[in-house]
């Protein structure tokens, strides 16, 4: 799968403080999570072990498809501090 | 939001542009080639970092106002010759392509960019007039007086809160500046679409083997039905070196489906048509942006004291299901933007009313005219049968046409009729057909 190779498709000056937040009771209860399946970069997964959403911003493209897809009200999204998050090499 | 100063001293810049992409850059670079003072601030570390789109920039007269020479000197990739559209049935693919003479010399109809390469140049082209770039910063806020008027932004980092009578925000289509002026109305999902983008380096000549080109000629594609039910449509493009394959998936589409984006876009490149085209081929970046995709009726107000929107930020971007336009949008209303801002700092009002006159020449000019006169194709293309029903129909339609199985061949128009009964009513068809007329 394409996004299991992200990190040597893209690079990123990652930033330490995350960009996104997501309120774990309001995942925990959403039916959809459409944040799973529609984020392109799959930076979101649900953890049915623990019973909360695992999330990694590392890897996120900043499209902002998860604050949109979200019907909970539950994501928090911020563009990366300047200078950080995605960066398109190649092009 | 912070609350200034009373008795701000005075700015030290004429204007503050948000987004050094196409519509940051142009209305950067229009001030500046004026004489205005002109920070240009960029989020990423250099302009065009964040920048996805490998597509077509097509023709546009506020590209050679602003720099003259402008096709002999851009960094683009290659001239668009042919426009190609499949149309994917369930094994079956019934393709158009449509070439002109006239394309394959200047003025070029279009021409394919990389952003990165092309905004990096673009944003070079308002220092070099005298704007100052600042990469690495992030517009949070708009900054505003007791009188509820723009008089700057608010940055992370040292630079903190940045005066200037008018600001210009070109952040992107998702604009948390216009959003936080009352401009934009909430982001949603029925206004948006997803594109994903896989970037494969297939090399010169075996591009122009494979597309049927030559020299620096260049290919569009468009494929309808190669997106699994969900609204939207995938797309091909040809840059000098590499090849841009990829999907635009309607946001709330993708939503009901429960479909991965990086999932359509395996399959789709797994297609006959598509894997051919890119056998060997190395995937070299992979990229997902959103674009507006609500026409002209998301398009808000676009000026208020202070301020103006640009670019996708203004949300000035469209498709009628042929063409797919925005980054010659967001150049000329960058250009006008920054022509507006110029007027206004010379009469000395960049008040609300003043800055409105940004409003009437966009709507005087292509960009609101074209994204009025096809202002019903959004609804048009939220119609499903596009997608899945039509494209498979045609395919079913031809196949019978062409197959021969040693029995009389009944007449086009009876294959037709039988195929649509199992398809959908004839009246549907011609309602879909009317709408699909009416909003071209």
């Amino acid at each position: 799968m394409i996004t299991d190779i992200l990190f040597n498709l893209v690079s990123y000056r990652i930033d330490e403080e995350p960009h996104i937040r997501v309120d774990q009771a309001k995942c925990a209860s959403c039916a959809n999570r459409a944040c799973t399946f529609a984020c392109p970069a799959r930076c979101y997964e649900w953890n049915q072990g623990r019973g909360q959403l695992d999330f990694a911003h590392e890897a996120c493209l900043e499209c902002g498809t998860c604050l949109l897809v979200c019907e909970a009200g539950a994501v928090t999204w911020h563009y990366p501090r300047g200078g950080c998050g995605v960066r398109y090499r190649l092009t | 939001m912070k609350a200034p100063e009373p008795r701000a001293r005075s700015a030290p810049f004429d204007a503050v542009v948000v987004g050094a992409g196409p519509a940051g850059a142009s209305a950067a670079l229009c001030m500046a080639q004026r004489g205005a003072s002109v920070l240009l601030l960029e989020r990423g570390a250099t302009a065009g970092s964040k920048s996805m789109f490998g597509g077509m920039l097509p023709y546009c007269p506020a590209a050679e106002r602003l720099v003259p020479g402008f096709w002999d000197e851009a960094p683009w990739e290659r001239h668009v010759v042919r426009r190609s559209l499949s149309l994917i049935g369930e094994g079956t693919s019934t393709t158009m392509s449509f070439e002109a003479d006239s394309f394959d010399s200047p003025p070029y109809a279009g021409v394919t960019v990389f952003r990165p390469l092309f905004d990096r140049w673009l944003a070079e082209q308002a220092c070099k007039a005298g704007a100052t770039l600042l990469t690495g910063v992030v517009a949070r806020e708009l900054l505003k007086d007791q009188a509820d008027r723009v008089v700057g932004v608010v940055v992370d980092g040292p630079q903190g809160q940045i005066r200037a009578p008018v600001v210009i925000a070109c952040d992107g289509v998702l604009s948390f500046l216009a959003e936080q002026a009352g401009l934009r109305r909430a982001f949603n999902t029925s206004q948006m679409a997803l594109g994903v983008k896989a970037l494969f380096h297939v090399g010169e000549r075996e591009i122009n083997r494979r597309f049927d080109l030559v020299r620096r000629q260049g290919t569009t594609w468009e494929f309808l039905g190669a997106t699994e039910g969900v609204r939207g449509g995938g797309f091909l493009y040809t840059q000098l070196e590499t090849v841009s394959a990829g999907l635009v998936l309607h946001l709330d589409s993708l939503q009901s489906r429960g479909l991965a984006p990086y999932e359509i876009l395996e399959r789709f490149l797994a297609r006959p048509l598509v894997a051919g085209l890119l056998r060997g081929a190395r995937l070299v970046e992979y990229s997902a942006h959103l674009l507006p995709e609500g026409g002209v009726q998301m398009v808000p107000r676009l000026s208020r004291a202070g301020l103006m929107i640009a670019g996708d930020a203004a949300a000035l971007c469209y498709t009628n299901g042929l063409i797919q336009e925005g980054m010659n949008l967001a150049m000329t209303s960058g250009l006008l933007a920054g022509e507006t801002a110029l007027e206004a700092l010379g009469t000395n009002d960049t008040g609300g009313d003043s800055l409105a006159s940004y409003d009437d020449r966009l709507k005087e000019s292509f960009v609101l005219r074209d994204m009025a006169t096809y202002g019903r194709a959004p609804e048009m293309m939220r119609n499903e049968r596009l997608y899945s029903v039509y494209p498979t129909l045609v395919g079913q339609i031809l196949q019978r046409m062409y197959a021969s199985d040693g029995n009389p061949r009944p007449s086009v128009r009876a294959i037709a009729r039988q195929e649509l009964k199992g398809q959908g009513s004839l009246p549907r068809l011609a309602r879909d057909l009317w709408e699909g007329v009416r909003a071209i």
